[in-house]
C-alpha cells in the first residue's frame, strides 16, 4: 500500500477528436520536489517537458479513441475518460488510488462542466467559455488533491465573466484617489524594475 | 481602447488563438490600463490560461512581467475578474520571480474578500509563500480552517497540506483546529440567487482535514490509533472520501504493525458492508493485502464475498476495481477466489475489454488441471474479438499457466498453434505466441515433437523475418537431438530456396548444426551437399556462412575421435556468456589506451553459463513473472519493474529472491569492486557471491549489510556500512569477526581492509579476508563494528580540528557461511529421475516451534540452500497444511549435483520438516543437511 497521501490525481486532460490539446494540466505539489512525494510517478519525467507530455497524450488518445471503456490502466496510471462528440475528458490518477474515489473526482468535473456549459460539451463551447472551464477544473482539483466532488457546488463557485464593462461612476468619484494610486503604482513599478 | 480593436478581439473568439506574443502584449497593455476594463481583462486572462493549458511557456522575465501586470488588477473589486486573476497567479507563480510581492494583496482578500473569492485567495496564497514567509500566514490559515463556510475551510486545509513540506511547524500550530474541522459538519449558508446552482455540502473538508492530520501525526502511532477510534465511532464521518481515507489510515497502521489486525477486525468487518462502494472496495483491498497469517480465513472470505458482489454492479469502474483486486489475489492465492468463478466467467464478455482481460487472466490462475481444457476452449472463442494488446496479455497468462501445469501441455499447445495459424494479428502478437511455444519446448520436453512440427508448418508462410529467424535458430538448436532430424532439414532447406538473404543465412547456420548428428552419416553427407550448393548463393553473407560451416564440418571429420573440438563448439555452443559482464568488459577494453589492443580481448574472464544454468535462470525469472503478469498495457521497462514492485508490496507474499537479472548485475558490480582493490587481486577469480544480507535494523544508526565472496582458497566477507547520523563522521571503520568455533583451523584470518572515513549518509565497504581449504567450509561469524566517532562542524561539514573522537564499537548480527553459499541453482528437466540416480543421500528431520507459515519456511529453505525450486513447488498452498518442496542445484566448486525433497507438515505444535538430500558429493550432502534451516 502506498504512502498515505491526498495527492491522488496526476493530470486532467481535455483533448479534441484528433488528440490535440484543448486543456492539459499535469499536477505536482507546489512546495515539494516532485520526486520526493509518491515515489512511483510514472508521469513524473513527463510533467517536466511538454514534448513528452504531448507524446504521452497521443499514445493515450490512440489507446482510448473509440474504445469506450471508461477506465483503464495506462502506463502505470489509472485513467478514467469519457469521449464526447469532438472532445475527450481524461483524468489520470495514481495507480494505487481507490478507483471509485477517482471516479468521484472524474464525475465531479464531468458533471460540473455539463452544468456550466449549458448547451453541451463540445470543442467550440469549451473554447468560448474557457475561463469557466478552467475555473471549474481548478475548483475540483487543486494541484492533485481532490477539492470538491459535488458538481453543483463546483458550478456555483465558478463565476461568469463580467456582463458589462466596469461602471464608470466609481471612476469619477474616486478620481483623486485613483491618480494617487497611479502615482504610487508607477513608483512601485520603478522600484521593482530596479529590483529585477 | 477604440471600438475598432475591441471588435477584432471579439472576432477572435470563434476559433484559433492569436499567437503568444500578441496575447502577451495585449495582456501587458490592458492590465496596466487605468481604469481597469474587467470584461476585457477576464477575456485576456482566459486566453492566457488557454495558452498555458496547451503547454506554452513564457521565459522567466516575461512570466514575471505578466505576473506583475496581473497583480495590478487587484485594484478592481469585481469578484468575477478576481477569480480569474487568482487562477492566473496560481499558474504563473511557478515560473515567475519575486512572487512574494503579491502576498499582501492576496492576504487582504483572505481577510476581507467575499465568500466567493476567499477560497481562491487562500489557495493562491500557498503558491506565493515560501519557507521564510509561511509563518506570517498562520493566523489567516487558522481562522480560515475554522470558518463556517465549507469551501473556505477546505481551501485552507488543502493549502496547509501543500505548505506542510516547507512549513511543518507553522501548520502544526493549528493542529487542534484541524482536528475540529474533521468533526465539524459545515453547510453552505443560504445564498440569494447569486448563482443558478445550489451548492450542496458533501462535507469534503473532513477528507482534507483527515489527510492533513495523518501527515501531522504519522510518526505517532498512539495518536493515529486514537484518531481511528475517534472517527470510526458512530457516523461522524459523513464524507465518502474521508471514510476511504480512514480505511487507508488503518491500512498504514496495519502495515507497520500487523499484530493490530485482531483489534481492528470488527471495524474491518463493518466497513465491508458500508453503504459506499468505495469504502467496501478499499476495505477489501486492505484485507486481501495483509500478510496471510494475520488474517483469519473468515474475514478474508467475507472480503472476497464483498468483491464478488461488486462484480455484478452496473458501473464499469466498480467492476474494474473489483476484478483488479481479484486478479491480484489470483496471483498468490487462486484457491481463495474460486467462489467468484461464475461471476468472472460472465465478465469474459464485458464491454470493457480491460475487465474481460482481467477476468480471463484470473480464471486462468484459478483454473485447476481439471477445468483448464474447458477454459482454453472459452478463450479460443473469445480471443478473436479483441485487440492485439489484450491478446498478448492473454497469451502471456496462458504461457505462465503452461509452466504451472506442465501435464496440460497438449491442450495449451493446441491452443497456441491454433491462434498462431489464424492469419490475423500483428508482429508483437505472433512473437508472444512463439515465445510461449519456446517456453513450452524448453521446460516441457514432451511437447517438443508436436511443437516443432507445427513451427515448421508455420514458417512456410510467416511474413515476419524476426520470427522466422528465431524459429530457425531453435530448430537448429534442438532439432539435431530429436528422433527424426531429417524432417526438419527439409523444412529449413525450403527456407534457403524461397526466402530473402536474412532468413537464408539463419537457415544456413541452423542446417550446419545438423551435421553434428552422430548416428546418421547419410544425413551428415546430405547436409554437406546442401551447404556446398548454398555456397554459390547470390548473397555474400549466406555464402560466407555456408563456406565456414563446411570448413568446420571438414575439420571435425578429419579429427575423427577427438571428442570436443573447437569447431564443434562453434557449431553448437555449449554455453553462453553473461551478457551484462561481457558488455562491461568489452567497453572497458575499448575505452582503455591504445596499447591494450596489442593483447587480444580475454574472454575467459567473463562469466559463462552452461545450458542448464541458463535454463535455471530463465525458469526462475518466469516463475517470478507469475506475480507480475499484470495486464498492464504499459510496455516500458520502468513501468514493468515498478508495477512488479508494487504488486509485491501489495501481495501478501514476497518472493524469496529478487529479480535474477538484478542479481547478475549486482555480482558483476562486486567483481569490479573487488578487482579494484590491490590486496584482493591476488586471490584469483570469484567463484560465487552470495546475496546481500542485512545485519542491522534498517533504522539503526549504522546500517550494515554483508556479502560473502568465495574464492578458490579464500573467503572474503564484505560489509557495507552506511552512516545514517547527520552530524557525526566515522573514522577508521573496521569489522572484527570472530568465528563461532574458535578452535577451528579450516579458516585463517589473513587481513582486514578498513575504511578511513564515512561521512553522514555515505556508504562504504570494508573487507575481511580468510584463507580456507579447498573443500566446503561452513562457519558462523560474530561481528562487531569498530570505529571512532568525530563530531562534525555544522557549517563546514568537516570534523572539528582538535576533536580526537571517541573509540566505540557496535554489535551487529552474525554472518553465516553455509553450504548454500557453495551452491548455485540449476535446472533439470526430469527431477525425480535425476533425484533417484544421485549416489549419496542424507535425511534430516527438523521441528520448528515458531508460529510461521509454510511459505515462510519455503522461502527460508530456498535462501539457505540457494537452489532452484522445480516442478512449481515454490508456493506453499494456503489451504493445506502440508507441502513438498523440490530443490535442485550444483556445487560451484566441483559441479556436483544436489537435489532436495523437503516434506513439511504444519500442525498446532509447529512445523515438522523432513528433508531428503541427494548429491554426487557425500560431503556436500552432509553440509547441506546441517545448514538446512
Amino acid at each position: 500500500m502506498a504512502e498515505l497521501s491526498l495527492y491522488s490525481v496526476e493530470a486532467v486532460l481535455l483533448l479534441d477528436n484528433e488528440g490535440n490539446r484543448i486543456y492539459t494540466k499535469y499536477y505536482h505539489s507546489p512546495h515539494e520536489k516532485s520526486d520526493s512525494h509518491i515515489t512511483k510517478r510514472a508521469i513524473d519525467g513527463m510533467s517536466s517537458s511538454s514534448k513528452q507530455q504531448t507524446e504521452y497524450e497521443s499514445r493515450l488518445f490512440k489507446k482510448t479513441h473509440k474504445q469506450n471503456s471508461e477506465i483503464l490502466i495506462f502506463e502505470d496510471c489509472l485513467v478514467l475518460y469519457k469521449e464526447y462528440v469532438d472532445v475527450s475528458l481524461y483524468l489520470v490518477g495514481s495507480i494505487d488510488e481507490n478507483e471509485l474515489v477517482l471516479q468521484q473526482a472524474f464525475s465531479a468535473i464531468k458533471d460540473s462542466l455539463e452544468l456550466i456549459l449549458a448547451t453541451g460539451i463540445d470543442k467550440k463551447n469549451i473554447i468560448e467559455h474557457f475561463d469557466m472551464v478552467a475555473l471549474a477544473i481548478d475548483e475540483s482539483i487543486d494541484d492533485g488533491i481532490i477539492l470538491e466532488t459535488d458538481p453543483a457546488t463546483i458550478a456555483s463557485r465558478v463565476t461568469k465573466p463580467p456582463s458589462k464593462d466596469a461602471p464608470i461612476n466609481i471612476e469619477l468619484s474616486e478620481k483623486g484617489l485613483l491618480s494617487a494610486w497611479g502615482f504610487a503604482k508607477s513608483k512601485l513599478a520603478e522600484r521593482l524594475q530596479q529590483g529585477l | 481602447m477604440s471600438t475598432h480593436t475591441y471588435k477584432k478581439f471579439e472576432e477572435a473568439d470563434s476559433g484559433i488563438l492569436p499567437d503568444k506574443m500578441t496575447i502577451y502584449q495585449d495582456c501587458l497593455n490592458a492590465f496596466n490600463e487605468s481604469p481597469v476594463n474587467a470584461k476585457r481583462c477576464r477575456l485576456l486572462i482566459s486566453r492566457l490560461l488557454q495558452l498555458l493549458a496547451q503547454g506554452q511557456t513564457f521565459p522567466r522575465t516575461e512570466a514575471t512581467a505578466l505576473f506583475f501586470a496581473i497583480s495590478k488588477l487587484f485594484q478592481h473589486p469585481n469578484d468575477s475578474l478576481r477569480q480569474a486573476v487568482y487562477l492566473a497567479i496560481k499558474e504563473l507563480s511557478a515560473v515567475s520571480d519575486d512572487v512574494l510581492m503579491a502576498t499582501s494583496s492576496i492576504m487582504k482578500d483572505v481577510q476581507n474578500g467575499s465568500d466567493m473569492i476567499k477560497p481562491n485567495a487562500i489557495r493562491s496564497l500557498t503558491r506565493v509563500l515560501d519557507e521564510s514567509t509561511a509563518f506570517s500566514a498562520e493566523r489567516l490559515f487558522k481562522s480560515a480552517v475554522v470558518s463556517k463556510h465549507p469551501s473556505i475551510s477546505s481551501a485552507a486545509l488543502v493549502s496547509s497540506y501543500h505548505l506542510l513540506p516547507v512549513a511543518e511547524s507553522t501548520v502544526k500550530r493549528y493542529a487542534n483546529e484541524t482536528q475540529e474541522a474533521v468533526s465539524d459538519l459545515k453547510t453552505y449558508p443560504y445564498q440569494s440567487g447569486t448563482s443558478e446552482h445550489y451548492p450542496n455540502s458533501t462535507y469534503i473538508a473532513q477528507y482534507h482535514a483527515l489527510g492533513l492530520l495523518y501527515l501531522l501525526r504519522k510518526h505517532d502511532k498512539v495518536a493515529l490509533m486514537k484518531l481511528v477510534q475517534q472517527f470510526s465511532a458512530g457516523n461522524l464521518l459523513k464524507n465518502q472520501l474521508a471514510q476511504v481515507q480512514l480505511v487507508k489510515l488503518v491500512g498504514s497502521l496495519l502495515q507497520k504493525d500487523p499484530q493490530l489486525v485482531t483489534q481492528f477486525t470488527p471495524l474491518l468487518l463493518s466497513w465491508l458492508s458500508n453503504k459506499y462502494e468505495s469504502v467496501q472496495l478499499e476495505d477489501a483491498k486492505l484485507i486481501t493485502s495483509l500478510p496471510d497469517r494475520f488474517v483469519s480465513p473468515e474475514i478474508f472470505a467475507s472480503a472476497v464475498q464483498t468483491l464478488q458482489g461488486l462484480l455484478t454492479v452496473p458501473r464499469v469502474t466498480t467492476r474494474f476495481a473489483a476484478v483488479r483486486v481479484l486478479n491480484r489475489i489470483s496471483m498468490v492465492a487462486p484457491e481463495k477466489i474460486v467462489v467468484c468463478n461464475p461471476e468472472l466467467e460472465s465478465l469474459i464478455n464485458d464491454s470493457n475489454r480491460n475487465v474481460s482481460t482481467y477476468a480471463i487472466t484470473s480464471l486462468l490462475k484459478t483454473g485447476t488441471s481439471n477445468n483448464i481444457a474447458s477454459l482454453i476452449k472459452t478463450i479460443t472463442n473469445f480471443i478473436h474479438e479483441i485487440s492485439d494488446d489484450f491478446k498478448i496479455i492473454i497469451i502471456d497468462a496462458v504461457r505462465t499457466m503452461a509452466l504451472k501445469f506442465p501435464e496440460e501441455w497438449k491442450s495449451i499447445l493446441n491452443f497456441l498453434i491454433n491462434v498462431l495459424k489464424q492469419g490475423e494479428g500483428g508482429f508483437e502478437f505472433k512473437n508472444s505466441i512463439v515465445e510461449a511455444l519456446f517456453d513450452l519446448v524448453q521446460f516441457v520436453p514432451q511437447s517438443r515433437e508436436l511443437a516443432f512440427e507445427n513451427l515448421c508448418d508455420f514458417i512456410e508462410d510467416c511474413e515476419y523475418n524476426e520470427i522466422l529467424v528465431r524459429i530457425l535458430h531453435i530448430l537448429g538448436k534442438e532439432g539435431p537431438s530429436m528422433k527424426i532430424p531429417s524432417l526438419y532439414v527439409r523444412h529449413i532447406y525450403n527456407r534457403v530456396v524461397l526466402e530473402n538473404s536474412i532468413v537464408r543465412s539463419a537457415a544456413v547456420v541452423a542446417l550446419s548444426k545438423f551435421a553434428l548428428v552422430k548416428n546418421d552419416p547419410t544425413l551428415v553427407e546430405s547436409i554437406e551437399i546442401l551447404l556446398r550448393r548454398i555456397s554459390n548463393d547470390a548473397d555474400d553473407e549466406v555464402r560466407d556462412r555456408a563456406t565456414i560451416s563446411l570448413e568446420f564440418i571438414e575439420s571435425i571429420k578429419s579429427k575423427e575421435g577427438a571428442s570436443s573440438s573447437a569447431a564443434e563448439d562453434l557449431l553448437q555452443s555449449k554455453y553462453s556468456y553473461d551478457l551484462v559482464s561481457l558488455e562491461s568488459k568489452l567497453s572497458q577494453y575499448m575505452s582503455a589506451k591504445q596499447e591494450s589492443f596489442k593483447a587480444p580481448f580475454d574472454s575467459s574472464s567473463v562469466h559463462r553459463y552452461t545450458e542448464d544454468e541458463r535454463k535455471a535462470i530463465d525458469l526462475k525469472r518466469k516463475q517470478e513473472q507469475l506475480f507480475s503478469a499484470l495486464p498492464s498495457a504499459g510496455k516500458s521497462k520502468r513501468a514493468a519493474s515498478s508495477s512488479q514492485d508494487a504488486e509485491k508490496r501489495n501481495g501478501s507474499y514476497a518472493g524469496p529472491a529478487s529479480n535474477e537479472v538484478d542479481q547478475d548485475l549486482q555480482s558483476t558490480k562486486f567483481v569490479e569492486e573487488l578487482e579494484s582493490i590491490e590486496e584482493l587481486k591476488s586471490l584469483g577469480p570469484i567463484i560465487n557471491t552470495s546475496k546481500e544480507v542485512p545485519l542491522t535494523e534498517t533504522e539503526a544508526e549504522f546500517v550494515v549489510s554483508g556479502v560473502k565472496h568465495l574464492f578458490k582458497n579464500h573467503v572474503v566477507l564484505q560489509f557495507h556500512i552506511t552512516n545514517t547520523l547527520t552530524d557525526v563522521a566515522l573514522d577508521n571503520v573496521s569489522v572484527g569477526c570472530t568465528m563461532e568455533q574458535e578452535d577451528s583451523t579450516a579458516l585463517q584470518e589473513t587481513s582486514t581492509i578498513p575504511v578511513d572515513r564515512i561521512m553522514p549518509s555515505e556508504t562504504f565497504a570494508c573487507y575481511v579476508v580468510y584463507e580456507k581449504s579447498e573443500e566446503v567450509v561452513t562457519e558462523g561469524f560474530l561481528n562487531t563494528l569498530y570505529f571512532t566517532t568525530r563530531e562534525l562542524d555544522a557549517t563546514t561539514h568537516e570534523p572539528f580540528a582538535g576533536d580526537e573522537g571517541f573509540q566505540d564499537e557496535y554489535e551487529i548480527d552474525s554472518l553465516f557461511l553455509t553450504a548454500g553459499d557453495y551452491i548455485k541453482g540449476s535446472f533439470v528437466g526430469n527431477f525425480s529421475a535425476c533425484f533417484d540416480e544421485l549416489p549419496h543421500s542424507e535425511v534430516a528431520v527438523y521441528n520448528i516451534k515458531e508460529n510461521i507459515s509454510l511459505q515462510e519456511v519455503v522461502d527460508k529453505l530456498v535462501v539457505n540452500t540457494s537452489c532452484l525450486t522445480l516442478d512449481n513447488t515454490q508456493f506453499a498452498p494456503t489451504d493445506s497444511n502440508s507441502h513438498t518442496l523440490k530443490l535442485f542445484g550444483k556445487s560451484v566448486l566441483n559441479g556436483a549435483r544436489v537435489a532436495l525433497v523437503v516434506r513439511m507438515i504444519k500442525s498446532s505444535k509447529g512445523i515438522a520438516l523432513k528433508g531428503e538430500i541427494r548429491s554426487d558429493d557425500a560431503n556436500l550432502c552432509n553440509d547441506v543437511v546441517d545448514g538446512l534451516i
